[in-house]
């Protein structure tokens, strides 16, 4: 089973994830920062990583610039933030991430087809 | 008889004039052109600067009389700092040297109060080549030297309120994007929570519960719109937008809005007529923002027409430019509503304002665009007939 880590710092927006992606067959996890998020990729391994940029504690960013510096998480990673411009955003552009896409833009099945297209892609 | 009286009068006069003048020698007209002079002090000193003449203007200007100052020396006009600098022999000095000495500063009048002068001193030397004295001409320049002032002043503070003013901008854009998307986050929530609703997450709804939670759904996504509109207006208006110019088939982007569109429009019952050119209509774009430019533009042309109307697209090159039009069978604009249909949050009250939502951005962002492209739109309205927008951009090489 494939496993996903979703990082989100917004409980109802984590919650909401949880129920749409217990809907499917993936084994997921959740964090609500890029530090929780840290420790998480270091005792598991995840095929996918759904990002937020804005959080507390440690953000997307300093979680994008560690992993790129550490180098041995080798997850997919999917920025799901709701910045659509903006200095943070092209930082996250150039750390190695696949994708970015705006969390507001995205419906449940919208959020389950973006995941199966990463997969199969 | 009065025109032949006054030319004899007259000349009788100039007559009398030329004979009162042989009277005077040279020496005595140029005294009394130096005396009488009102808007210059003239006066001569001796080689120490001792005050030997005094004019009009030097009484007007310093306000010692002819017997206050005669055998003064001329020091007495400046500064206490400027004479413990030692500037009056100074300038002396210069003059001697090099003939004359010229100053703009501040001098001081008999009753202690400052004027602005410019201060010429001319060495004179007899023809043995030996010093006689200066010749001081102090002109008073307060009045020029105070707006002067004034003006650097103003300056200064224009320039601090410009400072003040771009810092005010910077941290509107900033509240702006910073709310924007704070108010993306419980948004994005809404439409997931409803999505799982409507998606069909939750098993068979009851009708009813399904057409709230659809309208529900659909309100939030106004909202959702109006946020993306605000950022893109704030991106577009703080001058952060970079184009990333390119040669493109202008035909190709109509072509894929329309296929994106198309359900829209049909939903509301209109058709799209195309008549594009044959031939690829390349125009050197940015395919991005020229594309939601013209989304808007036809978003809006759509808005404003009522269900059953007509959309028609051409696409051309003319001259050096590619041109693309976008007319509806609309509400029209009448022309005392022309002049605003740019601006910023304006919304153009008619017929189906009140029924369709709208932030009154799009044109204006759609505006900015073409302006990035240096393009042009062009409206050419009838109220109730329809409303052409024309928009041109330089071809593509």
């Amino acid at each position: 089973m494939r496993k996903i880590l979703v990082v989100e710092d917004d409980p109802i927006l984590r919650e909401t994830y949880e129920i749409i992606l217990s809907t499917q067959p993936y084994a997921c996890d959740f964090a609500e920062n890029g530090s929780v998020a840290w420790e998480k990729c270091h005792s598991n391994d995840y095929d996918l990583i759904l990002l937020d940029i804005m959080m507390p504690v440690m953000s997307g960013i300093e979680f994008l610039e560690q992993v790129k510096a550490e180098q041995d998480i080798v997850s997919k990673i999917i920025l799901m933030s709701n910045l659509s411009a903006g200095k943070e955003l092209e930082r996250a552009k150039t750390l190695g991430v696949n994708k970015h896409v705006l969390k507001s833009d995205m419906s449940p099945s919208q959020l389950i087809s973006l995941i199966r297209y990463e997969f199969e892609a | 008889m009065t025109d032949k009286r006054l030319p004899a009068t007259a000349s009788a006069a100039a007559q009398l004039r030329h004979e009162h003048r042989k009277t005077l020698s040279e020496l005595e007209r140029y005294k009394m052109l130096v005396e009488n002079v009102q808007d210059y002090a003239i006066f001569f000193m001796d080689p120490e600067g001792y005050i030997q003449t005094w004019n009009k203007g030097a009484e007007k200007n310093k306000g010692y009389t002819h017997d206050e100052i005669v055998g003064k020396h001329f020091s007495l006009f400046y500064s206490e700092q400027d004479n413990l600098d030692n500037k009056p022999a100074r300038e002396l000095e210069i003059a001697k040297r090099v003939g004359r000495v010229e100053d703009e500063d501040w001098r001081i009048r008999k009753d202690g109060s400052k004027f602005w002068a410019n201060v010429v001193i001319t060495a004179l030397y007899d023809d043995d080549g030996t010093l006689q004295g200066f010749a001081k001409v102090t002109r008073n320049l307060t009045e020029r030297k105070e707006n002067e002032d004034r003006l650097k002043n103003a300056n200064v503070i224009l320039q601090e309120k410009q400072i003040e003013l771009k810092r005010l901008n910077e941290s509107k854009d900033d509240f702006i994007s910073l709310a924007s998307h704070q108010l993306r986050t419980p948004a994005t929530a809404i439409k997931q929570l409803l999505g799982l609703i409507i998606e069909g997450f939750e098993g068979q709804v009851p009708e009813n519960i399904l057409k709230i939670a659809q309208k529900t759904y659909e309100s939030n996504e106004r909202q959702i719109a109006i946020v993306n509109s605000l950022l893109k207006v704030a991106q577009i208006d703080s001058g952060k937008v970079v184009l990333q110019l390119e040669t493109t088939d202008l035909n190709e982007i109509i072509r894929s809005l329309i296929a994106q569109y198309n359900g829209i429009i049909a939903d509301r019952g209109q058709v799209i007529s195309l008549a594009l050119q044959d031939a690829p209509v390349f125009g050197y774009v940015d395919e991005e923002y020229y594309r939601m430019a013209l989304e808007n533009i036809l978003d809006n042309a759509s808005k404003y027409t009522e269900d059953g109307g007509v959309l028609s697209i051409t696409s051309s090159i003319v001259d050096d430019r590619a041109i693309i039009t976008i007319t509806d069978t609309g509400v029209g604009i009448s022309p005392e509503n022309m002049a605003t249909l740019f601006e910023k949050f304006n919304r153009i009250p008619n017929d189906l304002s009140h029924k369709v939502p709208g932030s009154g951005l799009g044109l204006y962002w759609a505006q900015k665009v073409i302006d990035l492209h240096h393009g042009t739109i062009k409206v050419e309205s009838t109220p109730d007939v329809g409303t052409t927008f024309t928009i041109s951009v330089s071809r593509g090489v």
